[in-house]
């Protein structure tokens, strides 16, 4: 149950908000460098890296 | 009775929700006055995704989804209309604000799922297309302020919506439906000034309607008296804005003790500490009074126990307030007066301190009375928000150099803003087939791609094209005068201008302004021209 939605009377279906996964480590450190991000500050964000190990040589 | 779900879409992604939509809070207490039933789900304030606005949408019989927001909330808004017609299909979809006023016909269009497009102000217009429901009748075109779609699918646009004359008459927006301690209290901070950025409780106000300058580069939303109907060659009605000759503007305002009494009202229902008045330029209202009106809310605000407080930490009680001026209208006595009274910030938008570029965008001011007004600002005590843009149809390496002269003489750190034609600005009307022709002929992809315009949408600087704005703007904040210059002397040979003639193509321009022929690459110079 959640109060997402909020007015004068109640609605026939309650609407139920996921409970939010706690920030992880990896998402923690990717947000504050990317505020910093320039120069020497460059980082892989791991979500969208897309994976290829074929060897191309 | 009409059980209606307003939805606020998603604007300004990358920043945090800051603002309660103050369009939607009247509206929700207007039909609450009416007897409505009425939901609000800001999905702005909450983002919780799309799996959330699904149970939203099918938490109940839905008879009407009201959405509306400015040209920036265009693509959630998209998004959001095409589930609530799939998930909702018996509800009366209704799209209004800034986003269908300007460009209601092309809107309507865009969006097939729109049912009713409210164009310019809804605060009469959307109760009378409930009232409508509720009667059983479904005749928009008898609604006045209304686009909608006949049975063989023809738009069908109302007369226009007269704009209300007494804002005093308005109820009080409806606060409570809007997550005010979950989101907004935790994003009070506005870092436009010390206070700004101690607040802990802010909340918006809106004291006015209308403003009475002719920027080029401004949208009115249709509700300060900037629109008219027009009717073309072929019969067909359209909306029309500020045009080179003919503006108008309707001035509105509430009295002073409205606005007070409301401030004081959720003072003590909500312990807010300060109000960003989001009026569209507090200084017209002002001077449209015979300069009473700040001085009278001044006046009120210490009667009333708002003036703050402060202590010696830099916290306070009380309420801070800011706003926004104008440098040809604001004075020394009244920024004293609203100095003490706790106003802590005033935007300006500069925009340039050129003078051929002030005296091209209608703003009324020139880099004198900028200057003069910055310097009245600060010495009153209250911070300047000394806003700046580039890219104007005449900007030219001059006026970039007199705006770093300046910032440095008057120690503005500012990354300015790129002129962006907004639709319903004069410019927008102006450079229309330039814009489209800068997105392939797409006009819902400029639409998409429109921001709070501090990154490059469509461009329309006759000098100078996207990539030389954003490089040019990068040498400004840096003070770098030697690749100016550098910059200036190839740029010079790539236009084919000689020496001794002004680095302007102005009134011409440059292949990325073209609208018949695909776009050319300029001559480029090689090392050692």
């Amino acid at each position: 149950m959640s109060d997402v939605l909020k007015g004068n009377f109640k609605p026939q279906n309650a609407v139920v908000v996921p409970e939010e996964k706690p920030e992880t480590l990896e998402e923690r450190f990717e947000r504050t460098a990317l505020k910093r991000l320039g120069g020497s500050i460059a980082f892989v964000s791991k979500k969208k890296v897309m994976w290829d190990l074929k060897d191309k040589v | 009775m009409a059980k209606v779900l307003f939805i606020n879409p998603v604007v300004r992604e990358e920043d945090v929700p800051r603002h309660i939509p103050y369009g939607i809070a009247l509206l929700a207490t207007l039909a609450m006055e009416k007897g409505h039933l009425v939901q609000v789900y800001d999905e702005n304030a909450w983002r919780k995704g799309e799996a959330v606005l699904r149970q939203v949408l099918t938490a109940d019989e839905w008879d009407v989804v009201a959405l509306g927001g400015i040209t920036t909330a265009y693509g959630s808004i998209k998004t959001i209309v095409r589930l609530a017609r799939r998930l909702c299909p018996r509800a009366l979809i209704v799209l209004g604000g800034g986003v269908l006023t300007s460009l209601p016909r092309e809107m309507m269009g865009f969006l097939p799922e729109v049912d009713v497009g409210v164009i310019g102000e809804a605060l009469v217009t959307f109760n009378e297309i409930l009232a409508m429901l509720d009667s059983g009748v479904r005749d928009w075109g008898k609604v006045l302020g209304t686009i909608s779609r006949g049975p063989d699918g023809a738009l069908i646009m109302s007369g226009q919506r007269p704009l209300i004359e007494n804002l005093d008459s308005l109820p009080y927006p409806a606060w409570d439906l809007f997550p005010l301690e979950e989101v907004y209290f935790k994003n009070s901070e506005s870092l436009f000034s010390e206070e700004g950025m101690m607040a802990k409780r802010r909340l918006d106000i809106n004291g006015s309607l209308g403003c009475s300058l002719v920027c080029k580069f401004c949208f009115h939303l249709g509700i300060t008296g900037d629109m008219r109907y027009e009717e073309d060659e072929a019969g067909v009605v359209n909306v029309a804005f500020d045009r080179k000759g003919s503006y108008t503007r309707a001035i509105r305002y509430h009295s002073p003790e409205y606005i007070v009494k409301m401030v004081k009202f959720a003072y003590d229902k909500y312990a807010i500490d300060f109000v960003a008045f989001i009026d569209e330029n507090l200084m017209t209202m002002d001077q449209h009074s015979g300069r009473t009106w700040l001085k009278e809310i001044c006046r009120l605000w210490h009667e009333y126990g708002l003036a703050p407080q402060k202590n010696p930490d830099g916290t306070w009680t009380g309420v801070c307030w800011g706003g926004t001026s104008h440098a040809t209208l604001c004075n020394p006595e009244i920024l004293k007066i609203m100095r003490e009274a706790g106003c802590a910030q005033l935007v300006y938008g500069y925009e340039s301190f050129a003078p051929h570029v002030m005296k091209s965008i209608g703003k009324g001011a020139t880099p004198a009375s900028n200057m003069r007004s910055f310097f009245w600002t600060l010495e009153a005590g209250i911070r300047p928000i000394p806003n700046q843009i580039i890219g104007f149809p005449n900007e030219d390496f001059d006026s970039l150099r007199a705006n770093m002269e300046a910032w440095k003489k008057l120690g503005l750190v500012v990354k300015p803003h790129f002129a962006t034609p907004y639709p319903g600005s004069e410019w927008f009307t102006v450079y229309r087939k330039q814009i489209e022709r800068q997105y392939q002929g797409d006009l819902e992809q400029f639409i998409l791609d429109l921001g709070d315009a501090s990154k490059s949408s469509a461009i329309i600087s006759h000098n100078f094209n996207a990539v030389e704005l954003i490089g040019l703007r990068d040498l400004m904040m840096s003070f770098n005068w030697r690749q100016l210059d550098e910059y200036e002397r190839i740029w010079r040979i790539n236009r084919g201008i000689p020496e001794g003639k002004p680095s302007t193509l102005y009134p011409g321009a440059g292949p990325h302004l073209a609208i018949d022929e695909p776009a050319k690459p300029s001559l480029t110079l090689v090392a050692g021209a």
